[in-house]
């Protein structure tokens, strides 16, 4: 225990309360949340990494020796010695350097040929069945994530056991008595006020009104207040008190991982982290905007990488890359990609099983011009779900998959 | 007769709706769903009318709007025009900027007919097509376009669906955004096809792989010049050979494709279903559902009427819907300015909403915000606490707000933002509100600044915070509000608290 910790809790006057602030210990959800035993820092986290739009995985993972590829792609083929390549069939994007690095250190995992039955190809719905691990989308319920906490931690209530970095709080996480904390910049997330109006305002989400003015919409209200208090003295202790010799680039994405790789070591309890890269809806002039995509990824998940080896929890974490479809394989009239089907899953992490998964789709047989997906991507989930959290998958899932051991 | 009949018996028989009284709350309640909020001399105003009359006055607008929006139309550098490549570049970023800074002007433009409301079911409905034919100026990068897109929603926005989607089709802005001007005989590009089909017209489920495939040949053929300012069809890059779309043959174009979808019954249901849901906060069940889409279908997508059978409509008053919809963060913005009844720099409102999620001009993706619980995160939370305190001069804009992007150039620089200076007089309101003791300024306010009634709770939390706050400053609760900026002050800073409050989320 620091010192700084130390004098924190000696001031609060409640003897060896780890972590917690004057304030929180307050707080009912804050003395929930103590309750609680802290996970060791063997723990595994979560990083679910959205890739929004459909990325275009012919062009990620290429299959360079495939003669339908180049033939199906008129310019946005890639010649063989610009790839990074992977073995005498496959290469990654070159500017998907740092990962490359990875894939030789058994730190990358690819799943070839991912995707679902009957595919859909609207964004939405897409990524509604990917988030609910649920062919009917959002009317199944609760995000997949939802249901993992209902199964791992059903009596946990940390406000920031799960938590989304960026605007857009995606469906996944979606849950009942596990709602994620999210927060775009981590100096700004807080009740801005004086303190004494902060005080009362902490006040605001603690009282249960009485019955009769009880109403859902405003005991949701209360509860957002609450949980928004103790999840914002955390992250920002965490993120404050977070220090790296590892450079990230000065670039949101990177940023954004730079502040992941200080939850995941700041001891806040967070099991799940979710972060988003939009932009990869790439139906015009394909080239140089997905080369930029690669590189904001890259660039943010090099020194991510590098930065969790340096804890224990950071060598526990695993990052889960995904996208809601692939592109079709044959290009379109603007030198872009229409909506397709299947697509590789980039798995990492410093204690994961690196190398290839799954089976790379054929170009031989196309349904309807998209590739035909060889690993229903649940199975991908269960893997991680079994290897990480140690939950029977079908807790989660609701069903039974072949699992991908990729953890 | 009637008139007379009425005013004899105002207020004591007149209602809303058959069965529901006309009353403050239900003229709140109008003014919350159909405007930005009531003041209580709206509210006043309107008690002393028929709901009829303030409905007929919300769908024409309360008074015309005198100003206009110049802007330049400019396009963009050309490399052949400068010798000096560095220069062409330079002319780029400064185009880039010049984009950046007009549609911020333009959306402050917008924001403040809003709060100025002298046709506020139409900003409503603005609101409401922009996040339902949605474009983004940050894909389409062209202000001239997203302006005219605007000005389109402006006109139609209680005008007839039927046209606005006639229209959307070959609106330049579209057309860029959803890159249909790539969309070409022989090399058809799906995403206009796809989603006029899921997002606009129809919903998912009502139509197949197929018909989009057919609908994008359908819709080949469109082009737009370098800023996107006129559309043009070209027939030889137009599909001219026969489609079949849900179940019709023919040599279909951009217009019949149009016409097949509103002819589908999926459609009204569509927009029936988006409108009650934007209107009454809930999902309408099925039967209101099919009453409202038929209602919609036999009126051919005229907005006003249905708009008109919806407000008079007792369903629309009843307890589970008023008081309970979630505020998007431009109602709360625009809401909380009008209740503050002070004159707030219009840009600064746009970046405040743009800060708790609702960047107008810029939403998420092609399915606009999501509305209802989902804009309630923990981070929007605190940021709609945050730029209350902002607006009442509590913490200082670039405190909360952060706009700087890679080109350096942040729109907080503009003077009237970052000079902000407060023009709210919190002592003067709570003078006219009349209140005497802590307890009930508590109230004044709170019914002043809030679209719903305080509960207990909060009220306890506030009247706490009063009460310590008072002492601590040495006053006498009788002379709470003669002590001059210490009493302005902290009623600043209570007023802070209210629109940080559960209740504050809700209208």
């Amino acid at each position: 225990m620091d010192a700084r910790i130390d004098r924190r809790t000696a001031l609060a006057g409640l003897g060896a309360l780890s972590g917690l602030s004057l304030f929180q210990s307050r707080a009912n959800a804050a003395v929930r949340f103590r309750m609680t035993p802290r996970l060791d820092g063997s723990a595994r986290t979560l990083i679910l990494f959205q890739l929004s739009g459909g990325n275009d995985g012919i062009e990620t993972v290429v299959p360079y020796e495939e003669d339908a590829y180049y033939r199906a792609r008129a310019t946005l083929t890639r010649k063989k010695d610009e790839l990074l390549k992977l073995d005498d069939y496959r290469g990654l994007h070159p500017a998907l350097k740092n990962l490359r690095t990875a894939w030789d250190a058994g730190r990358l995992a690819i799943v070839e040929g991912v995707g679902y039955p009957r595919p859909n190809r609207s964004h939405f719905e897409s990524l509604d069945i990917w988030h609910t691990a649920d062919p009917r989308g959002r009317a199944a319920g609760l995000g997949w994530i939802g249901k993992l906490c209902e199964a791992a931690w059903p009596a946990e209530r940390n406000p920031n056991l799960v938590v989304h970095i960026g605007p857009n709080v995606p469906y996944s996480l979606h849950s009942q008595h596990h709602r994620p904390a999210s927060f775009v910049d981590p100096e700004g997330y807080r009740w801005i006020g004086g303190e004494r109006g902060a005080m009362a305002f902490r006040k605001v989400g603690e009282g249960p009104a009485s019955m009769e003015e009880r109403t859902p919409t405003l005991d949701f209200l209360r509860r957002v207040v609450a949980a928004s208090q103790t999840s914002s003295d955390e992250i920002r202790r965490a993120v404050g008190a977070y220090e790296t010799d590892v450079a990230y680039p000065d670039e949101v994405l990177a940023q954004t991982m730079h502040h992941v790789a200080a939850l995941v070591s700041g001891g806040i309890g967070a099991r799940v982290i979710s972060v988003e890269l939009g932009g990869f809806d790439t139906h015009a002039d394909q080239r140089e905007r997905h080369d930029e995509l690669m590189a904001i990824l890259d660039g943010a998940l090099g020194p991510f990488l590098a930065d969790l080896g340096r804890s224990e929890a950071g060598k526990a974490a695993v990052v889960l890359v995904f996208s809601e479809f692939g592109r079709r394989v044959a290009e379109n009239g603007a030198i872009g990609t229409d909506h397709g089907v299947a697509g590789p899953m980039f798995v990492l992490g410093h204690d994961i099983k690196g190398g290839l998964h799954g089976k790379h789709p054929t170009f031989e047989t196309l349904d309807d011009g998209d590739l035909v997906h060889t690993t229903d991507f649940r199975s991908v989930y269960a893997g991680v779900i079994e290897g990480c959290f140690a939950v029977p998958h079908q807790k989660v899932l609701g069903a039974e998959y072949p699992i991908v051991k990729v953890v | 007769m009637n008139t007379l009949l009425l005013l004899l018996l105002s207020p004591l028989t007149q209602e809303a709706a058959p069965g529901v009284p006309w009353n403050a709350r239900t003229v709140e309640h109008l003014y919350n769903r159909a405007a930005f909020g009531a003041t209580p001399e709206e509210i006043a105003r309107a008690l002393a009318g028929t709901p009829e009359a303030l409905v007929d006055a919300l769908l024409a607008g309360f008074a015309e709007d005198e100003r206009t929006f110049p802007y330049e139309v400019v396009h963009r550098p050309k490399p052949e025009d400068f010798p000096d490549q560095h220069d062409y570049f330079d002319a780029c970023a400064e185009r880039r900027r010049r984009e950046r800074l007009v549609i911020a002007d333009y959306a402050a433009w917008w924001v403040e007919a809003m709060v100025a409301s002298h046709d506020p079911l139409r900003e409503k409905m603005v609101v409401f097509w922009h996040n339902h034919l949605v474009s983004s100026a940050a894909d389409v990068k062209s202000y001239v376009a997203m302006i005219r897109q605007n000005e389109l929603f402006r006109r139609e926005a209680l005008g007839s669906f039927s046209r606005l989607l006639h229209a959307i089709v070959s609106d330049p802005a579209m057309m860029v955004y959803l890159d249909n001007d790539q969309n070409m005989v022989g090399n058809p590009n799906e995403n206009l096809a796809r989603e006029i089909m899921e997002l606009f017209a129809l919903g998912i489920g009502n139509y197949t792989e197929q018909d989009i495939k057919e609908g994008a040949r359908a819709l080949t053929g469109w082009k737009t010049d370098d800023i996107a300012t006129e559309p043009r069809l070209l027939p030889k890059l137009h599909d001219t050979g026969e489609k079949t779309i849900l179940g019709r043959k023919g040599n279909f174009d951009a217009g019949d494709l149009v016409d097949i979808l509103l002819d589908q019954p999926a459609c009204p249901r569509f927009i029936a279903f988006k409108l009650l849901r934007y209107f009454e906060g809930v999902e309408p069940e099925a039967a209101r559902l099919a009453e409202y889409a038929d209602f919609l279908k036999a009126s051919d997508y005229e907005i006003a009427p249905f708009l008109r059978k919806l407000f008079l409509d007792p369903r629309f008053y009843r307890e589970e819907i008023v008081g309970h919809r979630i505020a998007g963060p431009v109602e709360f913005v625009v809401g909380s300015a009008r209740r503050l009844g002070a004159s707030f720099p219009p840009k600064l409102l746009w970046l405040a909403a743009s800060h708790t999620g609702q960047r107008l001009f810029e939403p998420p993706n092609v399915k606009g915000w999501e509305e209802g619980e989902a804009w309630i995160r923990t981070s929007t939370l605190l940021g709609r606490g945050n730029v209350a305190g902002v607006l009442l001069g509590i913490t200082k804009p670039s405190e909360v707000i952060q706009e700087v992007r890679s080109d350096g150039l942040s729109l907080m620089d503009d003077s009237r933002v970052s000079g902000y200076v407060p023009e709210v007089a919190m002592t003067a309101l709570a003078g006219r509100l009349g209140a005497k003791g802590e307890g009930e300024l508590v109230e004044r306010l709170a019914e002043q600044l809030l679209a719903v009634p305080l509960s207990g709770a909060s009220r306890t939390v506030l009247v706490e915070f009063l009460a310590a706050e008072r002492k601590r400053l040495g006053l006498e609760e009788a002379g709470l509000l003669g002590a001059g900026e210490k009493t302005e002050d902290l009623l600043r800073r209570l007023a802070h608290l209210i629109l940080s409050l559960p209740e504050a989320q809700l209208n």
